[in-house]
């Protein structure tokens, strides 16, 4: 697998300009040329404001009003107070889809670690095929959600069901299970879904994390007589741990986040079983038609992703001071 | 090879052997499904492999739903074209030029691509309700680049700060203008990046369900994940040929994977690890 293609000269150290800046600001750069050099940044600004803050704002806005399917059209409606939020939290529904959110994200990332590290040194052991078998693995990652969503409905259908088909061949159960149909199994075919679709991208940054590891630092490890599992914990964790830890906020930021997949497997349901807070707040927005409440749900999902932001700024602080 | 190093190298191998029949045997039961009839989708029993191969769901697939795969391609090229647009001068100045808001602005990008998109998308259904940006291409579009241009942003940036800066200098000292620079010397030796960026832009505009379920409604034009979507609601009459129109949006991917595995290799370390 190619490791990361980019960079041809490693950036400087902390601290030292790059030496065109170096000339840049000995030369001071002339007014005009400062606002010619700031119009590379104008589209994007633009569009940045246009996607991600205008909505945010808007849906700020809306979140304290009072909305109904009549002031769609107009651009504000009546000023409603936290009467929207008060009303979103008062449901059992929105209680247990922000449980469920964190449960879910706790549990996916839970095994998606474990297994996706595991595979990462399994694939960094030779063996034939291997770089055939690293490719493999990342088909799960690059499908379109909601048809992964679709391809577990199928595969975890009651009847002529790929799962209770195997099942029964193996002799676990006699009679086929409801996984989409009893609200337990629903959740729990959920989550192995998504645990499916994300072991891919833990494995290839892990795998890419353990190819950094010195080979000579391993061996002087094995010449002290340290075990596979010490070498592994005391000198291999280490290193990777960087890695980890990103891979384990992006892992949160994703899987709090997902929506296709719930709606492409059970929508919600069976009994709301497996509304965490994206899908339960798109329905509240588009199939209640408040608005309002919708986007207070928004609110609180977008402070909680928030949440993994400060840690996710200072895990990429390098690229902050570049 | 030692006869130990062999064997563990064995076990290795049938270990990689399990875990990708298991990793990859959702993607088996499509392939096989597609071949089936709804009838015997619909039966008593799972078949592991077709009973008799037919290709009736891939013409159905073909005569109904070839214009929602054309629109789709649209979306996905039209997605990685305008996120390039967007993305490329952006990275280009921040690597480049010293700006006083340049931490303030990558920690920003940072910020957005932990936005969920369902936020943006409820929200928008109501901006573009107003601007009568529904049910359109570029309204869409636009959307469904937001999945990538924070992040085609911050791996082109971190590209461009690898460039050699001595042929940048060069070039510069040659009376070169900072647009000439940026088209004739900066963007081809960022061509690995850029395919990288428009790699994934494609596949997200390619797969997005989230904006055009919230963005489209009655549209003359749908991307086939909203018509994978529609057949849920008939999910018993039509499984056949849904299973079909998935192996078409399993397609993209799968031969990117194979054209293109460097660069999405390198997508997915750069971009989520250097970000």
């Amino acid at each position: 697998m190619a490791r990361i293609a980019a960079p041809t000269s490693r950036p400087p150290a902390r601290g030292t300009p790059r030496s065109d800046r170096v000339t840049e600001v000995a030369g001071r750069v002339r007014l005009w040329t400062r606002y010619a050099r700031a119009v590379f940044l104008i589209p994007a600004l633009a569009y940045v404001l246009f996607v991600f803050v205008l909505p945010i704002v808007y849906n700020l806005i809306l979140s304290f009003e009072q909305t109904s399917p009549a002031t769609i059209a107009s651009l504000f409606a009546p000023f409603a107070g936290i009467s929207n939020y008060k009303d979103i939290l008062d449901q059992s529904t929105t209680q247990s889809a922000i449980v469920r959110t964190f449960t879910f994200t706790a549990a996916s990332l839970f095994f998606q670690f474990f297994i996706g590290f595991a595979l990462a040194l399994l694939f960094n052991m030779k063996f034939p095929l291997r770089r055939v078998a690293r490719s493999l693995i990342i088909i799960p990652w690059l499908l379109p959600l909601l048809i992964t969503g679709f391809i577990f409905r199928f595969l975890f259908q009651t009847e002529a069901g790929a799962v209770n088909q195997i099942l029964q061949d193996l002799h676990l159960i006699s009679q086929p299970v409801g996984f989409l149909t009893s609200p337990g199994w629903a959740y729990f075919a959920v989550l192995v879904a998504n645990i499916w679709l994300g072991i891919p991208f833990f494995t290839v940054l892990l795998y890419s994390a353990l190819q950094d590891v010195p080979a000579e630092l391993k061996e002087a490890a094995m010449l002290d007589g340290a075990n596979a599992w010490q070498r592994l914990i005391r000198v291999t964790l280490p290193i990777v741990r960087p890695v980890i830890e990103v891979v384990i906020v992006l892992g949160f930021v994703f899987t709090i986040k997902v929506f296709d997949l719930v709606i492409g497997m059970t929508e919600g349901g069976p009994a709301n079983s497996t509304e965490i807070m994206a899908p339960w707040a798109y329905n509240v927005t588009f199939q209640q038609f408040e608005y309002g409440q919708g986007a207070a749900l928004n609110t609180i999902l977008l402070l909680i992703a928030f949440v993994a932001a400060p840690v996710y700024i200072w895990l990429n602080r390098e690229s902050l001071r570049r | 090879m030692t006869r130990h190093g062999r064997l563990t190298g064995l076990l290795a191998g049938l270990g990689a052997l399990v875990a990708l029949v298991i990793m990859l045997f959702p993607l088996y039961a499509v392939v096989v499904a597609s071949f089936e009839s709804n009838y015997q989708l619909l039966g008593t029993s799972y078949n592991f492999l077709p009973p008799k191969l037919s290709f009736a769901n891939y013409s159905a697939v073909i005569s109904q739903q070839g214009g929602h795969i054309v629109s789709t391609l649209v979306i996905g090229v039209c997605t990685a074209i305008l996120t390039l647009v967007v993305a490329l001068p952006a990275a280009h100045a921040l690597a480049r030029y010293r700006f006083r808001v340049t931490a303030a602005a990558v920690g920003g990008l940072l910020i957005a691509q932990i936005l969920p998109s369902v936020v943006i998308a409820n929200s928008l259904f109501l901006i573009y309700h107003k601007l009568g940006l529904l049910n359109t291409y570029p309204g869409l579009i636009v959307a469904d680049a937001s999945y990538n241009v924070p992040f085609a942003i911050l791996v082109l940036r971190a590209f461009m700060l690898g460039l050699p800066t001595d042929v940048l200098q060069a070039a510069r000292v040659d009376g070169a203008t900072e647009w000439k620079l940026f088209l004739r010397v900066v963007l081809p030796m960022s061509r690995s990046a850029i395919i990288t960026v428009a790699v994934f832009a494609f596949l997200q505009g390619w797969g997005d369900f989230i904006f055009a379920l919230t963005l489209l409604s009655g549209s003359t034009f749908e991307p086939i994940t909203l018509s994978i979507y529609s057949y849920i609601g008939e999910f018993q009459s039509n499984l056949g040929d849904a299973m079909a129109l998935c192996i078409v949006g399993i397609l993209p991917a799968a031969v990117l994977l194979v054209v293109a595995q460097r660069y999405i290799a390198a997508g997915l370390t750069v971009g989520s690890v250097k970000g």
